[in-house]
This record gives C-alpha cells, structure tokens and sequence, in this order.
C-alpha cells in the first residue's frame, strides 16, 4: 500500500522543477506590483508567473484525475450559483472542478481552478451555503491571497523550500488531516485578516446577488456540531481551535463576525436560500455522497449530518442511511435499531434495493434466521443482478 | 499490506529508497508460515516477502514491487481487531472485526478499512460469492479501487473464512492494466496451496 503514495511524492518536485526553468518575466517597473483590488487577466509579475505555472501543471493533473466528476448538469448548476454570486464577468475566470472526496473543502487556485469536494456538497443545506462558499473562495482569488502568502513565506524560508510551494488555502485550511488529498497544492492557509476578507466579500456578494447573508455563518454551524458529535462518538475531544479551524478564526468568533456581517447587510430583496432547487440539483449524486460518508467510519459525525438533513421528516433514503451507519458501527443495539430504520425506510418507500439486504443481514446476525433470508430473498428479487448475488443466495438459503 | 499505506505516509521521503528491512525470497515449492499463526503456503513461483511490517497478525508478499502487485496474508485478526495499523487512532479509526460478522460484513469492514486509510471513495465491491478456503467454507470477492493523488486504477480480489473467531484472508492486488490479469492465477495458486495448522517443523 505504500505504493499508493508515488504519485503524491512525485508531484510537487515535478512542479518545483518546472517552476526552476520558468523563463524570467519581464522586469516590473518600479519593484514588486501592487496586488490589491479586481484581478486582471494573467499574471502580473515573475512572482505570480511562477505561481500560475504550478498551478497550471496541478490542473493538467487534476483534469485527468479519475475522482473528477464531469456530470454537466451538476457542474453547469454549480457555475451558475458562482456566476450570480460573483456576477457572469468575472466568474469567467474561474474553473471548476469537482471531486469525489468525502471531505468537507473547497479551494481556488491563482490560476482561476475552483475544486469543490464532494463532501462539502452533502454537507451544504441550499443553493445560499453554496454560494457563500464559492465567494468566499473567489474573494481570496480575486485579491490575490495565494500571492500574498507566497511571498510571506517566500521572505520567511530558504529559497529551496519556497520552490516547491504552491499555497492554496482550502476553505478548511490544512487542519482537517487530509487537505492536501488531490487538492495540488500545498495547503497553507490564509492569514486571518485575508479570511476576514473573504467572508467579508462573500457576505457582501451573497446580500447583493438576493441570497440571505445569513447562509454563510450556518455553515459554520453546522461544520462544528457535527465535529462535535464526530468526537463526542469517538470519546475524543475537538482539540481546541484545531482541526478544520487550525488555520481560520476562532469558530466561535468566525460565526459571530459572519452573522453580525450578515445581519449588517441584509436587506428584504436578499432571503433567496434555494432550498430546493439545491436538493434537485444534487438528488442524482446524493445516495453515492452518503455512502462514501457512511463507510468513512464517523459514526457521530454521521448520525448528525442524517438528522441535520431530516429535520422534523426522515424520509426513505435518510432512513436507509441511517440504518446503514448503524449496522456499520454494528455496536451493542445498533443491530436492532438498524434493523427498524431499515423496514422503517422499506415502509416509507424511496430507499434502495439495498435496504432489504441491509435488513436481511441485520436479521439474520440478530439470530432471526428465518425472517432474515426473507429478506434476503426479497432483496435478490427486487436486484437479480446483485454484485454479491452468489453469496447473497447461499446465505438466503434459496 | 494496508498498513503499507501508514507507513507509506510516514515514509513518504523514503519511498523511493528500498524498505527498510529489504525482502526475503519466498522460494516455489518450500511451504511458508505466515508470521506466527499457522497459515501455510506453498509458493507455485518463487515470492519475496516484504521486509517492512505490514500489521501484528499481516504480511505481505510481491513479485515486482508492491506497486505492480501485492499480496498481503492477514493470518487470525481476532475479535476488535483493526485489518492493518490505524494512522491516525482518534482522527481515523478503523473499523474493527467482530467475529459476529457474516461475510458481507466483512466485505464492508475490508471496504472501509480501505477507505479510512488510503482516504478514497473510489473503492467498489464487484462481485462476493462462496468458496472453499482453508479446506473450509469460505468467501471470495473481487474489488477495485483507486487512489486520490496516486490514480492508478487498481483490481484485487479477496479470499477469507473465520476459523475459530478468527479472520484469515489473503487479498491480491494489482494495477487493471496488465498485472492483475499476469498475475492472478499465481495468487489463486497461493490461495490453493494455503492450510491451517502446525507448520510441518518449527519456523
């Protein structure tokens, strides 16, 4: 397994490399270019050349990478909630790219790459959440927050060590433990008045394109309790302001700012949240997103994410997922409750085949043998192309 | 072999260099003890064993590199035991064999172990059906998976049974492209020849 990391430990020295033999740009007037304000198109001096060539080299990558998903309709709707946000001028700078991680992120590279994971967009409630985010990153790639942290760290270590540095401050900074996973590029995080920035900037944008500025602090919210639950199920504790905020202001305050930014500028034109049209646009991809995020073993995490999401109505699919993190866990009761969310989820219709396999196997370990290979049978009907047919019916005894 | 990936993170500056503690040749026909737990094979083509350890009760074996296809024994995980070394106890832990468990679930703990450790939802189970292992009644399943930041496609397949509230297994895996079709029938092999038991004479 250890081969798996080849390509990982490859790829920034490539960069670095290619970053070396970057011809030199020509000589700016007047020493370094002052960076503030709208971008332009293209790089502005050697610094940010050298910065758009590794990021430029990361996206070749990412465009061949096997996690992308290039569904039209679901990367033509998430440009669209950007392209309002930011407005149809300048969201044409950016790229989007989406990715099957389970993991809560979203970046912008200084070459206008935009990579959104697909575990944000589970966790995401509606199209105004969505938005937040998307600005957010866009207002650290407008005011050239990559550059800014390039030279920082540039004037801060060796010139070796800067050469391999491509800085991309994920939306979760790199706290979570597993940022840099396809993110191509090093995940340093922004400085917290360059956040302040962003959350400013999107709050700002989400108020003047009709969503509720509101949406932005929820998100938060909703990241740290359900943080709080993946911990509170594990016996662990969140460490403090690290983590998924190691790198961002303080939780605490971060949601305070948000809403007081919100609530600044809010205005009666702005209460678009976009509930439902978010809920359609994902429907095709959620039971694949639930199923990574069942399997990822955060059973606490899971369960709150489920119940965020059902709020006062479970219906089918959340019943069936919910069955599932239960028999995963597979914990003293979890069999049994799993098996009433799994005929719960049958009852309710809309859950999966799989929800009587689920059952079938919940009964059968529960020592309920005979109505156990039932279900089985049931399942093997409802799915006779079964990937675990064989297996399947030699435990239904059919 | 999954804890390969532990230790790949943590040797990440070191993969390029051999493993630390080099392979020993697995010669054809000499029966093999896997660790000490009373798995035997007897190799069809000569192996080499994998010096870097891979778990207490795991090892792992290749022809070219682990890269180009793997073999990895996991001999007796007893009862809350994780397949392979956690990376990160309180982050990501594994999910743990029970002896409970009935073959699908231990697909999915296999799946799941996968997806925590090398971090992918590019994992999927392609087929699971009922076979004879350890001169018992086993399980074999196919599977295939991918590595974000690596993405080289990659098959395996999985042969297991519980002996005794035990989990035995061993899994191959190679790249899609060429090796896992080269080199599965060698595994099979390796899977044929494996019993349960006292090694003919002290290891």
């Amino acid at each position: 397994m250890r081969a798996f990391l080849a390509g990982a430990g490859l790829f920034w020295p490539v960069a670095a490399a290619a970053l070396q033999t970057t011809p030199q740009a020509p000589p700016v007037q007047g020493g370094t270019v002052v960076v503030t304000g709208p971008r332009q198109d293209g790089p502005v001096d050697k610094d940010e050349r050298g910065l758009w060539m590794q990021a430029d080299e990361a996206e070749l990558r990412l465009k061949a990478s096997n996690f992308l998903i290039t569904d039209p309709a679901l990367n033509a709707y998430v440009r669209g909630v950007l392209c309002r946000e930011v407005g149809e001028r300048d969201c044409k700078q950016a790229r989007i790219y989406i990715t099957r991680t389970p993991y809560f992120n979203a970046s912008m590279m200084p070459n206008g790459v935009m990579q959104i994971w697909s575990g944000l967009l589970l966790r995401v409630r509606d199209e105004a959440q969505l938005a937040a985010v998307l600005g957010h990153e866009f207002v650290h790639y407008r005011e050239r927050h990559g550059l800014k942290q390039f030279r920082d760290i540039k004037s801060k270590t060796n010139a070796m060590a800067f050469l391999s540095v491509l800085p991309v401050g994920g939306l979760v900074g790199a706290g979570l433990g597993v940022a840099q996973l396809g993110m191509l590029g090093s995940i340093f995080g922004f400085s917290r008045d360059q956040e302040r920035e962003a959350d400013q900037g999107s709050v700002k944008m989400l108020a003047e394109s009709g969503y509720d500025p509101l949406a932005a602090s929820r998100i938060w919210q909703q990241v740290r309790s359900e943080q709080e639950a993946t911990a509170a199920a594990r016996g662990t504790k969140v460490r403090g302001n690290g983590g998924v905020f190691a790198t961002h202001p303080a939780p605490a305050d971060r949601m305070a700012d948000l809403r007081a930014l919100g609530s600044a500028v809010a205005r009666p034109t702005a209460s678009d949240l976009g509930a439902e049209r978010y809920r359609a646009a994902l429907a095709p991809f959620w039971a694949d997103f639930i199923d990574d995020q069942v399997k990822l073993n955060d059973f606490g995490g899971t369960e709150l994410l489920l119940s965020q999401l059902a709020g006062e109505r479970w219906t089918g699919d959340l019943l069936y997922a919910r069955a599932e993190n239960h028999r995963a866990r597979g914990a003293e009761g979890d069999l049994a409750a799993a098996a009433k969310f799994y005929a719960d989820a049958i009852a309710a219709g809309g859950a999966p085949a799989e929800a009587r396999r689920g059952l079938g196997l919940c009964l059968l370990r529960l020592g309920r043998a005979e109505e156990g290979k039932a279900a089985l049978r049931d399942y093997l009907a409802a799915k006779p192309d079964a990937k675990d047919k064989a297996m399947m019916t030699m435990m239904a005894g059919a | 072999m999954m804890k390969g990936i532990a230790a790949g993170v943590l040797l990440a500056a070191a993969w390029a260099g051999p493993a630390v503690a080099g392979y020993k040749l697995m010669p054809r026909g000499v029966p093999e003890t896997v660790r000490t737990s009373g798995l035997r094979v007897t190799p069809s083509i000569d192996w080499n064993r994998v010096g870097a350890k891979v778990g207490r009760n795991a090892e792992a074996w290749t022809l070219d590199g682990q890269s180009l296809n793997e073999i990895t024994f996991y001999a007796g995980i007893g009862e809350g035991e994780t397949l392979f070394k956690e990376v990160g106890k309180k982050t990501r832990p594994l999910p743990r064999f029970s002896a409970r468990m009935l073959p699908p679930d231990i697909v999915q703990l296999f799946e799941g172990s996968y997806r925590v450790a090398a971090q992918t939802s590019l994992f999927s189970v392609d087929q699971v059906e009922p076979t004879e292992f350890l001169g018992r009644q086993g399980f074999r399943f196919r599977y295939n998976f991918t590595v974000q930041d690596e993405e080289v496609r990659r098959t395996g397949e999985a042969t297991a049974a519980v002996v005794d509230g035990k989990l035995y297994m061993i899994a191959f895996e190679a790249p899609t492209l060429h090796y896992f079709d080269r080199d599965e029938g060698a595994y099979r092999a390796l899977v044929a020849s494996a019993q349960l038991g006292a090694p003919a004479k002290p290891q």
